[in-house]
């Protein structure tokens, strides 16, 4: 570890990491929530770590984190609630893991989700975050391992990956802190609403497939105007998902709607309640 | 006691034990069965029979419900007239009808067994020869609520492993698709969407050839006594009533799977191959758990290490390398491979 | 909520089920397709790789090896040997230094100033001679292998070689229906069973997690090394010439290794058989890259947390137990103390099996913490024969520096090679410590997988006891 003054790093203009304070385990009120997604094995958890100064357990394994593990910090004055997902290869399926870390994106309306991804294995990456961004407008992407990535010979253009999915994308190697204020910052940024994301969501191929998508989505877009994520919740729903059947019949969904739509009007800065239907779950 | 002595008696209360409690085939397994077989039974698979002749459009009478359900002419008659007095169904001439309370109890009926199935087929270890019998004993015995947690544990599910379309919880079904697998003509090309499950005799020998939905087939001739045809790359020689047991669909062209039916268990290390599609035998759990993790059509697959076991192989899939067992490797097709080694 | 609000919802799900018909089930595999397509684009126009190909060369070479047919095997068992070497010898030097500041030195202070504090004697004894030194035994017989063991696996497992581990085992797991991972959580049991249980969550099959939770108990964990090693070198090391007693005693320890891991085998191949037919199972297996372990933050978290769990569990289950054990020699009925009685009770079922009642008592007793079973038996040996010149008294756990007078006092207590040979085997197949079971109850969630997994190796040792019993006493081992 570096053993820089701290003193000197406040007043550097570079290190922006000064404004990072990390709070460990602390509870209380919080002005954002972000909740921390990836595929298992892509240190997940180190950037977890590196951001709340707690020692989750790392493994070099596919699947360490099975339960949800949250912290906190606080960067520039607010203060983040973060809480690391099961690392899951997809949203789509129907192990616990995945429903774990679909319904805390889904009605756990974190305010940025992250999306770690491993910068060596990009495209099978992407996968998730794709999905992710399905369900959520507000996220970063994590670039992580752009250490191990050059090692290898593998250099990933983060804008145009920018460009092509429509939110910020942030190279980091986090187990040498490298680019966590970077992360930070966008962070920052999309809870804020300084950064406005525009996510791309990926064509469906099959022609017969289409019309029914196209149908069910103009269905559900009509019911709930506001939804950010209407063709997926047709999707979820032309598959079946009962999880997805159940929130529209108690009216959770539309509930969701209400309270994006509410967001929406609101400045930032107001305390926001924490979602934990799940915290006890696996 | 001598030890000897000792020996015997523990040996034997050991065994007694084993005779009363193994799991499935000791006596009190089989007890409770019997016990579980009982009037209601007979009702609910009286139920089954009077529907499935309805859905096929063929008149049932009092023999052939006897017939089906392997009982006396006079027991058939007790029977009917218990149904009747349930409301159940009613007798007009010699045709018995269901009424719209006996049609809804048997799609239940029918429903909990097509659930039933399709776990068995998509979740567990179960052989494919055993699900219908399991079935069979498991659709008297569970309850609506355990069946819809069931649905929604396999993500509401449309068909049953045979091809059957499964009643949904208000107990709407579509009707059959699909035509006779014998209506085909030379080289036309197919899918199957239905294998029928019954009579046992014929399935058994529909299952030891391994035919199952969503195979492709091309027919390639038939005779007064026999059908032959290839399914899924291999030849397949039948007698006309047994294959008259699977119904198919018509593929358009461009669906139509040419050339060789290879499997990512043939490559060798270092040779590379194309995903062409996911056997349909590759089923629930399985098949989802391979497609997130990027084994879907067009992706290239090297096989990289083999375990000094000789199963599993390791294979280079879109930049992980992930170890798959045989049985696995043989349910993923491939194109032609391209060594690299 | 108001009525059209109602029927606009189930609108919109009578159409999703009208249209579910249309579509079919081939939606998923549609969906998954477009997904990589599109991700594969993305990637395809983001993505450089210098020279053409990314430089894998290294981790590939090193894959090779460790998994090639000649040097896969003997590069993992040389791996393991080192493992478990380290941990024996590197703990034997801490668990004696805490052993004397904890049971020698702290003790008896405590009880004297317990004494001159006042207290009542069965208070003092209550408190210093139950619960305390149980948690002394527990926290220093348990703690240094923990603190050595886990933090070379989790350097092992950082550096990404475990998965290869379970890549080379698997054929054996999988012909006992179950999965190459359980490979990891056994050798995690050889530490401790209740940490082994929370890494079988890398298992991610639900059927094979099982298997694999099941039959950890059979992974003789640290707590029970002892005790085979002090009964191996007392009964199995007296049979041969003294030259050759430590060789044969660590055979027989070796060999009881051997028969937990064939119980291992066979007790997964008849469970994924009969009751676990009928779970969820799949396989798929991730090899990640070779990463270099950070092996200061390693052995820094890994031993804080170790500590941590050992301490809760001394302090949790063991000052209990302890407790009960004072309580059991302590309390006298009619003349005769609870110990006493008990044990007169349990000792006809201890002999059917090669036993005898103190055994059976204190395995009872012992539940909480397999640690204090030597300390236990010992003291109710004592306490039942009577001899008063070792020991510190009724309800007093002891160990005794030589071996030679710890067997003085065993065969004092009626206790054959038959006897040592059955609490061998006893002592690896019966159940799980409670630590354990009341882990298996968090990660199953299931009251019922519990009790099977604290039932099923308790029969198992039941049954192979006896057959031991009578057949070594047909033998004329008596």
């Amino acid at each position: 570890m570096t053993t820089m003054n701290p003193q000197q790093c406040e007043v550097c203009p570079v290190n922006k990491d000064a404004k990072l304070v990390q709070l460990g385990l602390e509870a209380g009120n919080f002005d954002f929530v972000v909740a921390l997604a990836g595929n298992p094995n892509v240190g997940k958890s180190t950037v977890f770590n590196s951001l709340t100064g707690l020692r989750q357990h790392t493994g070099n394994w596919p699947g360490k984190t099975v339960v949800r593990a949250e912290g906190a910090f606080s960067y520039d004055a607010k203060r983040y609630k973060l809480v690391d997902l099961p690392g899951t290869y997809s949203l789509l399926s129907t192990s616990t893991d995945e429903e774990v870390a679909r319904d805390f994106i889904l009605f756990g309306q974190p305010d940025v989700t992250v999306v770690v991804v491993d910068a060596t294995r990009l495209e099978r990456n992407l996968n998730l975050v794709l999905q992710v961004l399905e369900i959520t407008e507000k996220a970063v992407v994590c670039l992580n391992l752009v250490d191990e990535a050059k090692r290898h010979g593998i250099v990933v253009e983060e804008r145009v990956l920018m460009r092509d999915l429509g939110v910020p994308v942030i190279p980091t190697a986090a187990r040498n802190n490298q680019g966590i204020p970077e992360l930070l910052r966008a962070i920052a940024e999309v809870a804020t609403g300084t950064f406005v994301c525009k996510p791309k969501r990926f064509p469906i191929e099959s022609g017969a497939l289409h019309k029914a998508i196209g149908k069910m989505t103009a269905k559900v877009q009509q019911a709930f105007p506001s939804l950010p994520n209407a063709r997926w919740v047709a999707l979820r729903l032309l598959e079946g998902d009962q999880r997805i059947v159940d929130a529209i019949r108690s009216g959770e969904l539309g509930d969701l709607t209400r309270r994006s739509a509410l967001e929406d009007s609101l400045t930032t800065g107001r305390k926001k309640k924490v979602y934990n239907e799940h915290s006890q779950a696996v | 006691m001598t030890p000897f002595e000792t020996l015997l008696v523990g040996t034997l209360v050991l065994a007694i034990c084993a005779i009363f409690a193994w799991p499935r085939k000791g006596l009190i397994a089989r007890w409770r069965r019997a016990a579980e077989r009982s009037a209601r039974i007979l009702v609910e698979d009286a139920l089954k029979h009077l529907y499935d002749y309805e859905y096929r459009k063929i008149p049932s009478t009092l023999e052939s419900l006897a017939g089906t359900l392997s009982i006396s002419g006079d027991e058939a008659v007790k029977l009917i007239s218990r149904l009747e007095g349930l409301r159940l169904v009613e007798r007009r001439n010699l045709e018995l009808r269901l009424t719209t309370g006996g049609r809804s109890y048997a799609l239940r009926v029918i429903r909990l067994h097509r659930l039933w199935e399709r776990y068995l087929a998509d979740e567990t270890n179960v052989r494919e020869a055993e699900w219908h019998t399991e079935a069979e004993l498991k659709e008297h015995a569970m309850t609506v609520d355990e069946a819809n947690a069931i649905a929604r544990k396999l993500g509401d599910p449309l068909y049953d492993p045979h091809g059957d379309p499964i009643p949904t919880v208000a107990g709407t079904l579509p009707s059959h698709q699909g035509i006779p697998l014998t209506s085909l003509k030379d080289n036309e090309v197919a899918a199957i969407v239905h294998v029928e499950d019954e009579p046992a005799a014929i399935y058994a020998q529909l299952v030891a050839v391994g035919l199952f939905p969503g195979m492709q087939v091309r027919m390639i001739g038939q005779s007064p006594d026999r059908v032959v045809f290839d399914a899924a790359g291999n030849e397949v020689i039948l007698a006309p009533v047994v294959a008259a047991n699977i119904s198919v669909v018509m593929l358009p062209v461009e669906a139509v799977h040419e050339g060789p039916f290879l499997t990512l268990a043939s490559l060798a290390i270092g040779e590379r191959g194309m995903v062409t599609g996911l056997s349909p035998a590759c089923r629930g759990t399985q098949r989802r758990r391979l497609m997130d993790l990027g084994v879907v059509p067009g992706t290239m697959i090297e096989a990289e290490l083999r375990s000094p076991g000789g199963d599993p192989t390791a294979y280079r899939i879109r930049g992980a390398t992930i170890a798959l067992r045989q049985q696995q490797a043989d349910l993923i097709y491939i194109s032609e491979p391209t060594g690299t080694a | 909520m108001s009525t059209p609000k109602q029927s606009k919802h189930e609108q919109i799900l009578s159409t999703a089920n009208a249209l579910r018909w249309e579509v079919g089930e081939r939606l998923h595999d549609s969906t998954i397709e477009s997904l990589y397509k599109e991700a594969e684009r993305i990637a395809g126009r983001s993505v450089a790789v210098e020279g053409g190909r990314p430089r894998i060369s290294f981790d590939r070479t090193l894959d090779r090896l460790v998994t090639s047919r000649v040097f896969g095997f003997p590069l993992m068992f040389l791996l393991l040997a080192i493992v478990f070497w380290i941990t024996i010898e590197g703990a034997n030097v801490p668990s004696r230094l805490l052993a004397d500041f904890l049971v020698d030195f702290a003790h008896p202070f405590l009880k004297e100033t317990g004494t001159s504090l006042g207290l009542p004697w069965w208070l003092n004894g209550f408190l210093f001679d139950g619960m305390y030194l149980a948690m002394a035994w527990v926290v220093s017989v348990m703690l240094p292998p923990m603190a050595i063991f886990f933090p070379l696996f989790t350097l092992l497992e950082d550096f990404g070689y475990l998965p290869r581990v379970a890549f080379n085992l698997d054929a054996l797991f999988r012909r006992a229906g179950a999965h190459g991972k359980q490979a990891l959580t056994m050798a995690m049991g050889y530490g401790c069973n209740a940490a082994a249980m929370i890494s079988t969550r890398v298992i991610d099959s639900p059927r094979e997690r099982l298997i694999a939770i099941l039959t950890n108990n059979f992974a003789l964990c640290n707590g029970r090394w002892p005790t085979q090693i002090l009964v191996a070198t007392i009964f199995i090391g007296a049979l041969v010439p003294p030259h050759l007693a430590g060789a044969a005693s660590a055979l027989a320890v070796v060999g009881v290794v051997l028969i937990g891991i064939f119980f291992t085998f066979l007790v997964s191949w008849g469970l994924s058989r009969t009751v676990l037919r009928g779970e969820v199972s799949t396989f798929s297996l991730e090899l990640p890259p070779y990463r270099p372990p950070r092996i200061w933050r390693t052995l820094y978290t890994s031993l804080i947390d170790r500590t941590a769990i050992v301490l809760w569990r001394a302090v949790i289950w063991a000052v209990p137990a302890g407790g009960v054990i004072w309580l059991v020699s302590n309390i006298h009925i009619g003349g005769e103390s609870l110990a006493g009685l008990t044990i007169g009770f349990l000792d006809p079922v201890g002999i059917l099996i090669g036993l005898n009642g103190v055994i059976l008592l204190a395995y009872i007793i012992a539940i909480p913490a397999n640690e204090i079973v030597i300390p236990t038996i010992l003291m109710l040996t004592v306490l039942m024969t009577g001899s008063a010149e070792v020991g510190g008294g009724a309800g007093v756990m002891f160990e005794l520096d030589s071996e030679t007078a710890t067997a003085a006092v065993l065969h004092a207590g009626g206790w054959t090679l038959l006897t040592g040979l059955n609490l061998m085997l006893f002592s690896l197949l019966h159940n799980p410590c409670s630590t354990t079971l009341y882990t298996i109850y968090k990660e199953t969630g299931s009251a019922r997988w519990t009790w099977v997994s604290a039932l099923l190796p308790l029969a198992i040792a039941f049954i192979v006891c006896f057959f031991v019993a009578q057949i070594g006493r047909m033998a004329g081992m008596v």
